[in-house]
C-alpha cells in the first residue's frame, strides 16, 4: 500500500508542478519482466520508484509481465495507447518482444531495454540499452572458476529457468570461456535450478548421488548456489568444493564470508534502475546516447569483498 | 420482480450475469482511466483478449461436453514454435513470403494432432479428461522443449509480424479473426447437429448413447477443434511477437478455464454458450487492460482478479439457485 | 491379455497395479545406474519427496470428499515465507503457531466457500491460488525471507533433522501418512468422508453433515501445508515468494498416480504414498541417467496415462473403455 500510496503522492506532486508550469514534465512507463519473482527484481522497482519520485520532472507507470511475453507484449500497447514520452522495457524474452518494439519505434516512443537485451534484430528499433552483461557475467564466472580450481578438475552448473534469456546468457559465456581458457576443466552435466533454492538443492542432491568427485558448481545466481552449497553441506562434501554464482545475493555474500562460498560476481538492482531512468532522461533530453550501456559488474570474492557493501537482496 | 421479468434486455442480463459485470466495469474504467475509452484501446482490447479468447472457444465445447482440456498453454506454444520455425526450413528458402503458408499450416495440424491424440485416448481408455490432459501439458510442453532445444525462434522475415499490425478498415485483423472464430463456433455450437450433440453428451451421456451419438468420436472432434483453437491462438500470438518462446502460454488453461465458467459453462457439462464465453474473456480482459491503465500494483492484481473470479461464482450461484450443489468436478 | 492375467491373479493383485508399476520402474532404473539402488540416494530421494509428500496426503482427503485443491501451491509459498519471517521477527517458539494458525484460516476460507457455500471447488481454490499468491508478495514486498542464523536454531530439526539416521522429514512424512490412513479407513469420520464423495445427495439423507465433513478436509489440507512449509522453511532456510509455484500440480499428478478418483468417494492414502514416491523416483533416476529435464516430462506424462488406464481397466475389467 505504501508504495501506491507514495506514487500516488508523487504524481500529484508532479502534477502540481507541471501545472505551475516551472518544469517540464516527462512520462516514462516501464514494463518490467517478473517482479516478486526473486528479490533483485523487486529492490529494482523500488530503487527504480524511488529515483522517479526523487525527480519532479518525471511521471512514471510501472508495469509487470509476471513473466509472460504476451502479457508484456499488451502492456507495451497500453503504454503506446497512453502516448507516454519514452518505454523503458526489461524484456521476458529477447526474441519475441522485438516487434513490440518497432511499434513503439513507429510510433515515435524512444525505447530503452534494460537489465537483458533485446535480439540483434531489434538493435535498430531502441534508442538504447542499459544493463549488465549477462554474456560477461558469465565469462566472470567462468574465470574464476578457471582461478579457483587451478585449471584442473570437474564441475557441475546450475542454470536457471529453462527457456528465458537471462539464463541462456549466463551460460553461454560461462561455457565459451571455460572450454577457451581451461579446458583441463570438465563439466560433468548442466540441470535447471529455476532461480529456486530449494529446487538447486534437489539438483545438486542428485549430482553428488551421481559423481563421486566434484571440484566445482557454478550457478545461474547466489540464491541457487547457496541451495547447491547446503546440499554439499549436508552430504559432508563441502569442503574444498568450489562454489561460483553469476549474481551476487545476501545470502552468497554471508556465505562468502563464511569462508563457504568462493566467489559471484557483483550486480546492484539500484546502480541497474538508476542507469536505466537515467538512459530515458538522457535520449529524452536530446543527448547522444551510445547504443549499448553496460554498467560494471566486478568480480566479488571471499579476497575482495570488503570493497563491497553487503546487497540488500 | 415482475418489471425485471417484462424487460426482455433486462431478462437477458439476469441469464447473462457476466455481461452485467462486463458492462459495469467497463463503465467504471471509462470513467477512471484515462485513455480507456478510446478507440484504439478498445481495439487493444479486442486483441489481448483474442489470444484467451481463442482457446476459450474450444474449452466451451469441450467443457459442454463433460471434458476439460489442461494441455492447450503447451499446444499453444508448439504451435508457435512451429509457425515460426517452418518458415526458415531451407524446402520453403525460395517461396518468399508465401513460406509463411506451410509455416502456419503445419502449426495448426500440428495442434490439431495433439487434440486428437488427447481425444482418442479419453476415448479408448476411458480416463477422466482432466487426468489424460494434466498428463498432455507436461509431455507437450517436453515436446516443445525436445523441439526447440529450450530457445526462442524468431522469424527473420518481417513480414510475418507485420501481418499482427493489419487492419481491414478500422478494425485490426487479429481482432476479426477472432470475431469470425466466435462467429463460427457459435453457429456450430447453436444451429448444427454437432452442436447439439455437444450438449446431449455432456448432458446425459446414456440418453445421447441411445440416441445413437457416437459419443467416443464426438468427443475426439471436440478435442481436435480444441487443438486448432488453441494452435491458432498460438500463431496469432507469434505473429504479435515474430518469435516463439519455449514457455510461452504457461497458466494459460488456468485463465481459459476461469473465462469459460466465468461466462456460465458448468464443469459438470451440459450447460454453457458462447456468448457466455465471450462475457467471461472480456470480463477479464477489460479487467487487465483497465488496472494496467489504472496502474495497480502487479501484487494487487492477483488479489483482485482471484477475488472478482470467487465473487462472480457466488453471485452466478445466487442468481441461479434453480442449480443443483454442483460440489462435484 | 494383460487384464485377464490380473483378474485371474486375483482383485487384490488387480487394484494394486500402481504397486506393481512402482516396483517394475525401480528394477529398471536400477539396471540402468549402479548409484540408483544405493541407500544414500533412496534416503534422499524420500527426503526429496517429503514436501510433495505430505501436501498430497490432505489433497488425497479433499479429493476423496469430491473437491480439489489448487491453492496448496501458493499457500505453501505464504505459509513458509510466513514461519521463515517471523522465525527472526519473535522467535520460532512463536513463529510456527502462528504460521499454522495462519494456513488453517487460508484453509477455512477454502473450507468455508466450498462447503457451506457449495461453490465449485476448482474454480474457488482457482481463485485463492492467484489471491494467496497476491497476499504472500504483499506481505513480503517482494522481498526474499531468510533466517540470520541458521546453524544454532531448533527451527533447523524439521529439514535437515535425523532421529537415529533417519531424517526427521521422513518420519513425518510417514507418520502422517500412517495417521491420515487410519484416520480414512477406521474412524466414523473416514467412512463420512467417503460417503460424501461418493455420493452427496444420499448422504445429508443419511444424516451425515455434508457441509462440515467439506470444510475439515480443506482444514486437513491447510494442515499438510503448514508442515510441508516447516519442512521447506527448515531445508532451505529462507524462502522465495513463488516457492510453491507449480506445486499443486504435482501434488494432483501424485494423488491421480495413486489412483485416488477425482469423482471422489475412493481413494488411498497409502496409495498416494506410491504416487508421491513413484514421481520423485522417476525424476531422480532419470538425471541419474543423464537425461536432461523435459525427459522427465515426456516420461511423467506417459506414467500418469498408463497408470490411470490400467487402474480404471482393471476396475471396469475390460482394457478398453466401453464409450461408443
Amino acid at each position: 500500500m505504501t508504495k501506491t500510496m507514495k506514487f500516488l503522492l508523487a504524481s500529484c506532486g508532479t502534477v502540481a508542478l507541471a501545472s505551475a508550469g516551472s518544469a517540464e514534465t516527462v512520462r516514462i512507463g516501464i514494463t518490467q519482466n517478473n517482479v516478486g519473482i526473486d528479490s533483485y527484481q523487486t529492490t529494482y522497482e523500488q530503487a527504480f520508484i524511488a529515483a522517479a519520485d526523487a525527480n519532479p520532472n518525471v511521471e512514471v507507470i510501472v508495469l509487470d509481465a509476471g513473466g509472460d511475453v504476451a502479457r508484456q507484449i499488451s502492456q507495451m500497447q497500453d503504454l503506446i495507447q497512453q502516448q507516454v514520452d519514452a518505454i523503458i522495457i526489461w524484456p521476458t524474452d529477447g526474441q519475441a518482444l522485438v516487434p513490440a518494439v518497432r511499434n513503439a519505434f513507429n510510433a515515435g516512443i524512444p525505447v530503452v531495454v534494460t537489465n537483458s537485451n533485446i535480439a540483434e534484430a531489434g538493435m535498430d528499433f531502441i534508442a538504447a540499452f542499459s544493463g549488465p552483461n549477462n554474456i560477461q557475467q558469465g565469462i566472470y564466472s567462468a574465470e574464476m572458476m578457471c582461478d579457483a580450481l587451478g585449471g584442473e578438475g570437474q564441475i557441475v552448473q546450475i542454470t536457471g529457468m529453462p527457456g528465458y534469456t537471462t539464463a541462456i546468457e549466463r551460460q553461454q559465456g560461462f561455457d565459451e570461456r571455460l572450454a577457451e581458457l581451461c579446458p583441463g576443466v570438465t563439466q560433468l552435466d548442466i540441470q535447471p535450478g529455476d532461480w529456486n533454492r530449494e529446487r538447486a538443492q534437489r539438483t545438486m542432491e542428485t549430482f553428488l548421488t551421481r559423481f563421486d568427485q566434484i571440484d566445482g558448481v557454478y550457478s545461474g545466481d547466489d540464491n541457487m548456489g547457496v541451495g547447491a552449497l547446503n546440499a554439499a553441506i549436508d552430504a559432508g562434501r563441502a569442503e574444498g568444493m568450489v562454489f561460483i554464482g553469476a549474481t551476487n545475493f545476501a545470502v552468497g555474500y554471508d556465505a562468502m564470508a563464511r569462508g563457504e562460498y568462493w566467489g559471484s560476481v557483483y550486480q546492484s538492482p539500484v546502480d541497474d534502475a538508476e542507469a536505466a531512468l537515467q538512459t530515458a532522461l538522457d535520449v529524452l533530453a536530446g543527448e547522444d546516447v551510445p547504443k549499448l550501456n553496460y554498467f560494471d559488474t566486478p568480480k566479488i570474492t571471499q579476497d575482495n569483498m570488503d570493497e563491497f557493501d553487503r546487497p540488500v537482496f | 420482480m415482475s418489471m425485471f421479468s417484462n424487460n426482455p434486455a433486462l431478462r437477458w442480463l439476469m441469464h447473462n450475469p457476466i455481461w452485467g459485470f462486463v458492462l459495469l466495469i467497463f463503465v467504471f474504467f471509462s470513467l477512471s482511466a484515462d485513455h480507456f475509452f478510446d478507440a484504439r484501446n478498445l481495439q487493444n482490447i479486442v486483441v489481448q483478449t483474442s489470444t484467451i479468447g481463442l482457446i476459450a472457444l474450444g474449452m466451451t465445447l469441450v467443457m459442454i461436453n463433460g471434458n476439460i482440456d489442461l494441455s492447450v498453454g503447451a499446444t499453444l506454444a508448439l504451435a508457435a514454435a512451429f509457425a515460426v520455425d517452418v518458415q526458415s526450413w531451407a524446402a520453403f528458402a525460395t517461396w518468399g513470403n508465401w513460406q509463411i503458408l506451410p509455416a502456419v499450416c503445419l502449426a495448426l495440424l500440428a495442434g490439431i494432432a495433439m487434440g486428437a491424440i488427447n481425444g482418442f485416448i479419453v476415448w479408448k481408455t476411458g480416463v477422466d479428461a482432466f487426468i489424460v490432459t494434466l498428463g498432455a501439458m507436461l509431455g507437450i510442453r517436453g515436446l516443445v522443449f525436445v523441439y526447440t532445444g529450450e530457445q526462442s525462434f524468431y522469424a527473420a522475415n518481417f513480414a510475418y509480424s507485420d501481418f499482427s499490425m493489419m487492419s481491414l478498415g478500422p478494425f485490426p485483423v487479429l481482432a476479426v479473426i477472432f470475431v469470425l472464430a466466435v462467429i463460427a463456433v457459435h453457429w456450430l455450437l447453436s444451429r448444427t447437429v454437432h452442436g447439439r450433440n455437444t450438449y446431449a453428451v455432456g448432458g446425459n451421456r446414456e440418453a445421447a448413447v441411445n440416441a445413437g451419438i457416437r459419443v467416443g468420436p464426438h468427443m475426439m472432434i471436440n478435442f481436435m477443434l480444441i487443438g486448432f483453437l488453441a494452435a491458432l491462438s498460438g500463431v496469432l500470438l507469434s505473429t504479435q511477437m515474430g518469435a516463439a518462446t519455449p514457455n510461452l502460454g504457461r497458466d494459460y488453461e488456468l485463465w481459459v478455464i476461469t473465462a469459460v465458467v466465468l461466462g456460465g459453462t458448468k464443469l459438470t457439462g451440459g450447460k454453457g454458450d458462447i456468448i457466455g464465453t465471450l462475457g467471461g474473456v472480456l470480463a477479464i480482459g477489460i479487467l487487465r487492460n483497465g488496472m494496467n491503465l489504472m496502474q495497480v500494483p502487479a501484487f494487487y492484481v492477483y488479489v483482485i482478479l482471484g477475488s472478482i473470479l470467487i465473487a462472480v461464482l457466488f453471485l452466478d450461484k445466487r442468481f441461479n439457485r434453480t442449480q443443483n450443489g454442483g460440489l462435484r468436478l | 491379455m494383460l487384464i485377464a492375467r490380473l483378474k485371474a491373479g486375483g482383485p487384490t493383485l488387480a487394484k494394486q497395479g500402481i504397486l506393481v508399476a512402482f516396483i517394475l520402474f525401480m528394477i529398471v532404473f536400477s539396471f540402468m545406474s549402479d548409484r540408483f539402488m544405493t541407500t544414500g540416494n533412496v534416503m534422499s530421494v524420500f527426503r526429496q519427496a517429503t514436501i510433495v509428500g505430505v501436501m498430497a496426503l490432505g489433497v488425497t482427503i479433499v479429493v476423496i470428499g469430491g473437491n480439489l485443491d489448487l491453492s496448496v501451491g501458493s499457500m505453501l509459498s505464504f505459509a513458509t515465507v510466513l514461519v521463515v519471517d517471523l522465525h527472526d521477527k519473535i522467535g520460532p517458539e512463536l513463529a510456527v503457531p502462528v504460521m499454522v494458525l495462519a494456513t488453517l484460516c487460508l484453509g477455512a476460507v477454502n473450507g468455508f466457500l466450498i462447503g457451506i457455500l457449495r461453490l465449485n471447488s476448482l474454480i474457488v481454490t482457482l481463485g485463492m491460488l492467484s489471491v494467496i499468491q497476491g497476499l504472500v508478495l504483499i506481505y513480503s514486498g517482494g522481498q526474499n525471507v531468510d533466517i540470520a542464523n541458521q546453524s544454532e536454531t531448533w527451527f533447523r530439526v524439521f529439514g535437515r533433522g535425523a532421529v537415529m539416521g533417519i531424517a526427521t522429514p521422513i518420519i513425518l512424512f510417514v507418520g502422517l501418512a500412517l495417521f491420515f490412513h487410519i484416520l480414512m479407513t477406521t474412524t466414523a469420520f473416514g467412512r463420512r468422508v467417503h460417503a460424501v464423495g461418493g455420493n452427496p445427495v444420499a448422504s445429508v439423507f443419511s444424516g451425515i453433515p455434508r457441509s462440515r465433513i467439506v470444510f475439515l478436509t480443506y482444514l486437513i489440507s491447510a494442515l499438510c501445508v503448514a508442515v510441508a512449509a516447516m519442512i521447506l522453511g527448515s531445508r532451505v532456510m529462507g524462502s522465495q515468494n513463488n516457492v510453491g509455484q507449480g506445486y499443486e500440480l504435482q501434488v494432483l499428478a501424485a494423488v491421480i498416480l495413486g489412483g485416488t478418483s477425482l469423482l471422489g468417494g475412493s481413494g488411498s492414502i497409502l496409495r498416494t504414498v506410491l504416487g508421491v514416491l513413484m514421481l520423485a523416483f522417476i525424476q531422480n533416476g532419470l538425471i541419474l541417467m543423464g537425461q536432461p529435464y523435459y525427459t522427465q516430462w515426456l516420461v511423467t506424462w506417459a506414467v500418469i496415462i498408463i497408470a490411470v488406464w490400467l487402474d480404471v481397466a482393471a476396475k471396469r475389467g475390460r482394457l478398453l473403455s466401453p464409450i461408443a
